[in-house]
This record gives C-alpha cells, structure tokens and sequence, in this order.
C-alpha cells in the first residue's frame, strides 16, 4: 500500500463566468501521507473549505486531478461519490452536525445505513463508537441534551463508523470552549495514534502547531511554508 | 436505522404540522369516501327497489317526469291522477298483470313513512311477500294494516296495537318478512281504505305491470298507450333515467370531494416544501455521509406519500363512519331516508382504492419538493446556515 493517501494535482475550481468568475482555487497540488495529520490554515474566503470539499468528493473541479486510497475521483459521477464519501472519508463540521431528531446513536447508525450495513450490526457498531469517544452513557440523548464538545465528538464517531482512512474536519472546534476544544483534540489524539488520517481545516494556531503538516491557502493557491513563516 | 424510520421520524418532529397536514388529506378523503359510500348504497338501492317493485312497466300520470320515477322507487308521496276507469281498462289487457297503488305518507311519532294503498292478494304474488308475524289483510276491504319489518321494528308496533294515520285508529295485522327494500318501511293499507282515508276514492298514483312474456314488453306498452292517455315507462328505462340523477348528483359531490383532496394535496406541498428548507443543511450533511441523490429524493417522496397513506386510511374510516352514521340523518330527503345504516357496503376494494389513491395523490405531491431536495449540491447544502 502507498504511502500517499490523498494526492492533488493542479487543482483547479472556478464559479461562475466571465465577469463573474471567481478562481477559488488556482492550480493546488499536496500530498497527503497516510496517518498523518495535516492541517489547512488560511484566512477566511481564500478557498480552504472549497479544497476540502474537492478532497472530500463533495464537489467536482474544475480541473485537475484528485486521488484518494489510490483512486481518482475526480471524474466519478455523482452516484460513485457518493459512494466513496460513505466509505472512504468522515466528514465533521463546524455546526449543526448531527440531525437533530435523531439520538446520538442513531446518527451515527445513519451513517452506517448509508453504507448498507444492516440494522442489526448497525447498533452494536454504534454502540462501540460511541465508547471511543467516551460517550457511551448518552447514546439516546438528541443533540440538544449534548453540550457543544459532546456533539463533536458524537460527529466524530459518525464520521468514523464505516472505518474511513481519511477524516476531513472543516473547523470543528471553531465553535467551542477551550474545555470542548480540548476534548476533541484528545480524542483525534488516540484516532491519529490508531493510523488514521486527519485533514483539519482551523484558525487556531494551537492547533496547527501540533499538525504534522501545515497547508497554508491563500488567494487560492497553497504557499510554501518559508511564507507561512513569515506571514505569522 | 432504516431509511423508513429516519422518514417517520421525520414526519413527527414537528407535529402540529404533521397533524394539521394530514387533517387536510383525511378530511377530503373522508368526504370522497361518504360520497362514494353513499352514491354506491344509493345505487345498488335503486337496483334493489326496482327488483322489488317486480314490475315490467309502469304506468304514470300523463307528463310525469323523472321526479316521479324517483318517488316511485323511494316511495315518496305521488299525484294521484290515475283514475280506477283507467286502471280498469290497463286491467282489461289480455298476457299481462297489473296492479294499481296508492302512494301517500302520514307520520308516526311525527316521523315521516310511506303509506301504500294496496290491492293485497294480488300485490302479494305480485311481490312474492312472506309474513313474519300476525295475518294478512282478510280481503280487499279489510281495515287493518299490514307493516314493514323495519318500521315495526322502529316504533316498537306489534300485532294487535293499533297505528293512528289521518285520525283513524287502524289495528296492525300483520307484519312483513324482510324485503330489503322500501316495502320495509312502508304502512300498507287495502286500496279502499287508503282512498277512504286520503280522500282520494277511485285514484291511484301508478300502475306496476308484469307481462307474461317478457320479449313482447314493447308491444304491451303500446297496448297500454292505445288504451288511456298516460304515460308508460319499462322498469329499465325508470331504473336507468333514476340511476342517472343520482349518478350526476354522485358525480358532482365527488367532484367537490375531488377539490379538497386537491387542496389537501397543496397543503402537503407546502408541508413538504417548508421542510425541504428547514433540512436543507440535514441533507449536505446526509449526502456528505454518502446518501445519493436518489436516495434523499426517495426519502422526502416517502414522507409525502405516508402522509397520503395515512390520510387515506383515516379518511377511509372517519367516511366509512360519516356513511354508516351519519348519511341517514343529513337529509330528510326520501332517496338518503331509506337508506338503512346496514345496507351501505363497507367494499373492501373501495376502501382500498381509495388508500392507493390517497398515496398516489400525495407522492404526486411530493414530487417536486423530492426532486428540489435531491437537486440540491451537496456544497450549497452544507454551506446553508
């Protein structure tokens, strides 16, 4: 198996035309190793979230190439993303993870339906993930009975379910407490000590002085990290 | 999980919407449902009462239009302007049998029921009648009266007692087996007394013919024609010229029915709609998680038609009950009076149809807000804040 887990190549991804075209992203290419956790810093507005979402199959580019466990997916269809976005990566995000008339547990039973588990396994493997995150006692609670930390971690045991190689976290703690924040990190600690790969899309600089490696984006384009250097 | 226990968990989780939706579809079901209840019962009366009169044709006063046809069969009162020079001369006619009634209503208890001036020998063959209780009358004179088993059942009335019509105590003979039909609910009298008592000697309302062979029934008509000046109608001609007044008026009630299963339908577009807005971060998130779009498109299209399911279930029952219970005091009106609770059809396969119609309807409904759902990206939805 390759070390290389996500590799980009000259990625590009445009909206709009002519006089209203906007370059989110003009010409990326990283490589992402496996295990690793890589976080992607940059000011608002200059294409973190939409590298993200290219990574994640959420979007198609524009051009340029996006390979993921090995496979490129750039060129899939929507049904084949949808696919992969089930079984290949987690997604968390930043607000209103979870579904909010649904418990704990059957979120992220969710998950595991959309990958065709059947609904026998589906509960004692939620159960289990709900242990990972140290949240096993509030499995029947909806997410408003959770404070902000807990839902966190409730979405990253979702986004765990189906074994993913990647997560892909678009500033999950950007909502929290110091408290919280420090509960998510611990447990994507243990997930990274587990061999997963966490791509961590943040504005705080703790966090991303305890990444492996930083991707710093601006005007849509990744800078080296010699300017990343000097612009902090 | 299953994708059917995410979409009921769904519909319930704001359920004064849920519940004042599935109102609008259970209440236009529910009256599409009472019409077809009654408009079948209705019909299959109709069928019933013109199997019962026994006759081939009938006689009526000269220009009498449907509305008596229709008073024929559901007994209401009739002009009486068929003199008995006229019956006579309808009975001189060689191969057929014809008997004359008197229709007249009176009231027991004040409540309204059939009178029927009757030859009673010759209607009793006529109609195959059976007694269940008591005599028959003794003769075409006799003063008695001989009832229906429904309306003696009604008002409690036994052999021996007496009923008051006009003034007159009249003692009860006898009473009828069942018939199935208005003859149930009917006071009959001998024709004499019922002239008497009406003060209307030597008049009858109509006259029922049976003709010994049945293919040389348009021959007879003639006969009849050649013989008085009044009209002449076959019992198919009365039976379908009938049916098609209560058809239109079925028709029309079910189509005003259609406008709130209509409007029922928009109501849960809008539902439908409004949580397509509401969720519209729910389904980033669920497409992000892997759901296709098919599949978001199959799990709103699901909410919508278990909103038509469980409308049309419940409009099923609530119709069912409104036909059963309540159709017989909507209207005093003779063709609903007789209809008795037990004589409308709870039909399986009306209930059914209506049920499949009720989801069809709704996931019809549910179409566009399903595929809006669907064709959402699953960027602009997670973006949505």
């Amino acid at each position: 198996m390759s070390n290389i887990v996500i590799s980009v190549e000259n990625l590009v991804k445009e909206y709009g035309q002519n006089a209203t075209l906007v370059r989110a992203l003009r010409s990326v290419s990283l490589e992402i190793e496996r295990g690793s956790f890589t976080c992607i810093v940059g000011p608002s507005g200059h294409g973190k979230s939409t590298l993200m979402h290219l990574l994640g199959g959420l979007d198609h580019p524009t051009s340029g190439t996006v390979f993921i466990d090995g496979q490129e997916i750039s060129r899939l269809g929507n049904r084949e993303l949808a696919n992969l976005r089930a079984n290949k990566i987690g997604f968390v995000f930043q607000f209103f993870n979870l579904l909010q008339s649904l418990t704990a547990k059957e979120n992220i039973e969710i998950a595991l339906m959309l990958a065709g588990v059947p609904e026998k396994e589906q509960q004692s493997r939620a159960r289990n993930l709900l242990k990972v995150v140290g949240l096993e006692e509030k499995a029947d609670a909806k997410p408003g009975q959770l404070s902000g930390g807990q839902q966190q971690r409730v979405a990253i045991a979702r986004a765990l379910a189906n074994d993913p190689p990647v997560l892909l976290m678009d500033e999950p703690t950007g909502n929290l407490d110091s408290e919280a924040e420090a509960e998510v990190m611990n447990v994507l600690e243990s997930l990274k000590a587990q061999g997963k790969t966490i791509i961590f899309v943040t504005h705080s600089h703790e966090i991303a002085s305890r990444a492996d490696n930083l991707v710093y984006v601006r005007d849509g384009q990744i800078q080296l990290p010699e300017k990343l250097k000097k612009a902090s | 999980m299953t994708p059917s226990k995410l979409v009921l968990k769904n519909l319930v989780r704001r359920k004064g919407r849920f519940v004042f939706t599935l109102m609008g579809i259970v209440i236009g079901m529910a009256a599409f449902v009472t019409f077809m209840a009654l408009g079948g019962s209705l019909k299959s009366q109709i069928e019933r009462e013109s199997a019962a009169l026994g006759a081939n044709l009938v006689v009526t006063p000269k220009g009498s239009c449907a509305y008596e046809q229709v008073s024929i069969l559901t007994g209401e009162q009739l002009p009486t302007n068929i003199t008995s020079d006229e019956v006579a001369a309808i009975r001189s006619i060689d191969g057929m049998s014809a008997i004359p009634y008197l229709a007249e209503r009176s009231a027991i208890d004040n409540r309204p029921v059939s009178v029927m001036g009757i030859l009673p020998e010759e209607t009793k063959d006529f109609k195959n009648w059976k007694i269940a209780e008591g005599e028959f009358f003794a003769g075409n004179e006799d003063e008695g009266a001989v009832l229906g088993s429904i309306l003696a059942e009604q008002f409690k009335l036994k052999v021996g007692e007496e009923i008051r019509i006009r003034g007159t105590q009249i003692p009860v003979l006898g009473v009828l087996g069942e018939t199935s039909g208005k003859d149930d609910l009917t006071v009959f009298l001998s024709l004499p007394m019922a002239q008497k008592l009406y003060k209307q000697e030597g008049l009858v309302s109509y006259v029922a013919v049976q003709v010994d062979r049945l293919d040389e029934v348009d021959l007879y008509a003639n006969k009849i024609k050649d013989k008085v000046s009044l009209g002449v109608v076959s019992d198919k001609q009365m039976r379908n010229s009938v049916l098609s007044i209560v058809g239109t008026v079925n028709i029309t009630l079910q189509l005003i029915a259609a406008v709130a299963i209509l409007a029922a339908a928009f109501g849960i577009i809008n539902t439908m709609m409004t949580a397509t807005y509401e969720r519209k971060r729910e389904i980033g998130i669920l497409q992000a998680m892997g759901a296709t779009r098919f599949g978001v498109f199959r799990l709103f299209l699901l909410e919508s038609g278990i909103y038509g399911f469980l409308g049309g279930c419940g409009g099923a029952l609530l119709g069912g009950f409104a036909a059963i219970f309540a159709a017989p005091y909507i209207s005093q009106n003779a063709a609903t009076s007789f209809v008795k609770g037990a004589q409308i059809g709870i039909d399986p396969i009306m209930f059914t149809g209506a049920i499949v119609f009720s989801t069809a309807i709704a996931m019809i409904a549910g179409l566009y807000p399903a595929i809006k759902a669907s064709k959402l990206s699953p960027v602009e939805a997670i973006s949505y804040e």
